[in-house]
């Protein structure tokens, strides 16, 4: 076996990776990709010795995860580069190139991923450029006009028109995954939660899974449904906070004030359960640390009702003006064969039409018993992504009032055990954004030797560039928003 | 003193104290549209008086023109609000064929907004300048072809005289007047950067079109490019006021009355069109405007023909 097949969540021994040599390794690696899989790692297995590392794979079809080793020896940290043939692994490349040293041959474009002023491949990196009497740059940021996060943005542009969008982040670069290393277990607890302000719950519930597949430990129904709860309700609350963004950068005053106040009725709600309206404190490893009781959950229900009631007016309403709808359309088009190539996560793949969705391809906790509905939508433009949100939000919606119904019974927390010696997991987990992975490694004592973050962010971010070729410079703001990416999830 | 030049005094100190009142009531009535409580109505005023106060920093780089400009803008905005007509007086300038000063003194306020933006060479605000100047060219032919075209079917040449002129009396004259009221209010809303040509409230440099050329201007530079943005709003306010102006020997209360509906009725449209509409996609904006000019042109053609 040269591939080490493994479930969402499912623990494996480190022994029973195959590391391949350097020419095997890349072979595998290519079949796997050429075989429909899609990257969603790659980095070693030790964090202080980069020799091993592993390529892991995700296979839709199949909900499996395979896990391809390599070894590279004498410090000759060079392979072939997949990224002319497999665009999605251009960017993993960059960031095993950035942090430990390989050299990806024949890459197209390596660049640095985060730190700004790395060297890679011996040359300081070029931005683009283009020349001409008509044409102009203009960059944006990192420090923005509103109270946004950092990121610079160059544009090549022709009067109004781009022709090439260059993104350049990591001014939030925190050291996130060496701090995971670090950290003991009741901080990594605070470290996953402020990994990305806006996923909080998404990267505590990757985490968290990770964790307790590591020790083995099970939770009870009661526990994954109320996660479950509150993974769906920052789903709402953040397509709701999407929503009223897109409708702002149109200045669509009426809806956007409209999805703002909506918005904290559902965080507040959310508030009710642990007291965070973030969800912050909700998670803990094996378990929840609140409970739901009778009047919590007609409370819940209460305001959850006015806000489904409210939601499917303003979608109608956003929806139907013309002057919204002729912003949203066309504008940011992204086709369905780019997606797939670039491997881009969440609602914006499901918005070119790809099927990508974790809770239903890889199931996870609770919704392994409470399927969801794949929602996808074929234009690939500003009105797919932002109504792609609507439709999620008030499926979202339905389903946790439907859950609030149904809550099992069952212990709230399980003391986890110590997580096991040398294994490894791979944990994914659908954000409101995306597809969330988290990787751990641990030693022989059973303490983390890696553990790897991969927010929906690194992947869409590139699909933001290809969103822009072509389309109005005044238009920009709308493309971002209707991505609505993380600057401290890609940056960690 | 001549009472006439007392009245013209009066009228001009009116326009330019009230200006941002104006605004402040258009920014409470869009708050209040979309549910929330909304800055005070003098906002505008504690802005300004923030604004005066602090110190002005100009860019490194940037030469006399970023200096001189906001002051020449100022003073071009008010120069044009001393040729309004306010009510039934005698505005302080007024004179054969002030309409085009009136055009063009607002042309080149503009006109030093835009090298003084350019002056900088930041690209966003290169960019803005662009915008500003295609956009422009497609707004000046509609205040030529509404108050160009009463001046026409009048004989008048003064703003002063156009105004007085119109009367409503007659119904296809009334029709007349009304449409060319519809065309000034669309020039309002694009030479005063409102939805749905631009965004006031918008902080995405990218898509500005006004707001973006005074990015790098503070204290009392910005000051003065706000203030005269406020007044400039206003102008086009009294514009649309005076078109239902019953002329004649008329009482100041009834005036007073229907300048006070009318505005506020005018600041409700603007809130609601702000509330209810997104804004055009950047490359639409000059059909927008192209429609405005030719409501002007049909109205005048087809008063006169049916005249």
């Amino acid at each position: 076996m040269k591939t080490l097949e493994v479930q969402n969540s499912q623990i494996f021994d480190k022994s029973a990776i195959s590391f391949l040599k350097r020419n095997v390794f890349q072979q595998t690696v290519a079949d796997e990709l050429a075989g429909g899989g899609r990257m969603i790692a790659l980095t070693p297995v030790d964090k202080s010795n980069p020799e091993k590392i592993v390529a892991v794979i995700a296979h839709n079809a199949s909900s499996m995860i395979h896990i391809i080793g390599g070894k590279f020896e004498n410090g000759k940290y060079e392979f072939e580069s997949w990224a002319k043939e497999f665009p999605q692994t251009n960017y993993f490349e960059c960031e095993l190139s950035e942090n430990y040293g390989y050299l990806p041959v024949n890459h197209p474009w390596l660049r640095p991923v985060r730190k700004q002023n790395i060297i890679l491949g011996g040359k300081p990196y070029p931005f683009y450029n283009i020349e001409g009497d008509e044409v102009h740059e203009v960059a944006v940021g990192p420090i923005h006009a509103g109270v946004i996060e950092p990121g610079h943005f160059r544009f090549q542009c022709h009067g109004e028109l781009v022709y090439n969008l260059e993104i350049n982040l990591g001014y939030q670069h925190r050291g996130v995954e060496a701090l995971f290393l670090k950290s003991n277990p009741a901080q990594r607890i605070i470290l996953a939660e402020s990994t990305a302000g806006d996923t909080t719950i998404g990267h505590t519930f990757a985490y968290c899974r990770a964790m307790e597949s590591l020790s083995h430990t099970n939770l009870s129904l009661r526990a994954e449904t109320i996660r479950m709860m509150a993974a769906e309700m920052e789903r709402t609350a953040m397509h709701l906070t999407g929503l009223g963004g897109v409708s702002n950068d149109i200045g669509f005053a009426l809806a956007s004030s409209s999805y703002g106040r909506l918005r904290t009725l559902v965080i507040n709600s959310l508030a009710l359960i642990c007291g965070s309206r973030y969800g912050r404190g909700l998670f803990v490893c094996g378990g929840v640390r609140f409970d739901v009781n009778e009047e919590i959950i007609s409370q819940y229900k209460e305001n959850l009702n006015v806000v489904l009631n409210d939601v499917r007016q303003i979608n109608e309403y956003l929806f139907s003006s013309i002057g919204a709808v002729s912003r949203f359309e066309d504008t940011g088009a992204v086709d369905k064969k780019l997606a797939q190539s670039m491997g881009l996560v969440g609602q914006a793949a499901r918005s070119c039409g790809l099927e990508e969705d974790v809770r239903i391809h890889f199931p996870y906790g609770a919704y392994r018993y409470n399927p969801v509905s794949m929602i996808t939508l074929s234009s690939g433009d500003v009105f797919a992504r932002a109504r792609l949100r609507d439709l999620e939000m008030v499926e979202a919606l339905c389903f946790v009032l439907d859950q609030a119904d149904h809550l099992p019974a069952g212990e709230l927390r399980i003391e986890p055990a110590a997580p096991a010696a040398d294994s490894g997991v791979v944990s994914m987990v659908e954000g409101w954004r995306g597809e969330i992975a988290h990787l751990a490694f641990t030693d022989v004592n059973g303490e983390l030797t890696n553990y790897k973050i991969k927010d929906p962010s690194f992947n869409n971010w590139y699909g933001l560039s290809l969103a822009l070729r072509q389309t109005a410079i005044s238009d920009f703001p709308l493309c971002n928003k209707s991505f609505d990416l993380s600057y401290a999830g890609h940056d960690l | 003193m001549d009472i006439e030049i007392i009245q013209g005094i009066i009228s001009l100190l009116l326009l330019i104290l009230l200006a941002p009142l104006f605004s402040g009531v258009v920014n409470k009535l869009k708050a209040k549209m979309t549910g929330r409580i909304g800055a005070p109505v003098l906002q505008p005023y504690y802005e300004l008086k923030r604004l005066f106060r602090k110190e002005t920093i100009n860019a490194s780089n940037s030469s006399f023109i970023s200096r001189f400009s906001p002051i020449l803008n100022f003073v071009a905005v008010i120069i044009a609000a001393a040729m309004l007509p306010v009510g039934f007086w005698k505005p302080l300038i007024s004179f054969n064929g002030d309409i085009i000063l009136f055009a063009y003194i607002l042309g080149l306020a503009r006109f030093f907004q835009i090298l003084a933006a350019m002056d900088i060479g930041s690209s966003f605000e290169g960019m803005g300048a662009a915008r500003e100047v295609t956009f422009a060219l497609f707004a000046e032919p509609i205040f030529f072809f509404t108050i160009g075209s009463i001046a026409f079917v009048s004989g008048a040449a003064s703003l002063y005289e156009i105004y007085h002129s119109i009367h409503l009396d007659n119904i296809s004259y009334m029709v007349f007047v009304v449409i060319c009221s519809i065309s000034i209010f669309m020039l309002a809303v694009t030479e005063c950067s409102r939805m749905p040509v631009d965004d006031p409230n918008t902080h995405l440099e990218l898509t500005m079109i006004h707001e973006v050329m005074i990015l790098d201007n503070s204290g009392f530079d910005l000051f003065l490019y706000q203030y005269s943005g406020y007044i400039k709003l206003f102008i086009y306010t009294v514009l649309e006021i005076s078109f239902f102006n019953p002329f004649g020997k008329e009482s100041y209360l009834v005036y007073a009355g229907i300048f006070i509906v009318i505005a506020f009725a005018l600041a409700f449209l603007l809130g609601m069109a702000e509330t209810i509409t997104s804004r055009y996609r950047m490359k639409n904006i000059p059909q927008y405007l192209l429609f405005a000019t030719a409501i002007g042109i049909l109205n005048l053609l087809i008063f006169t023909f049916t005249q």
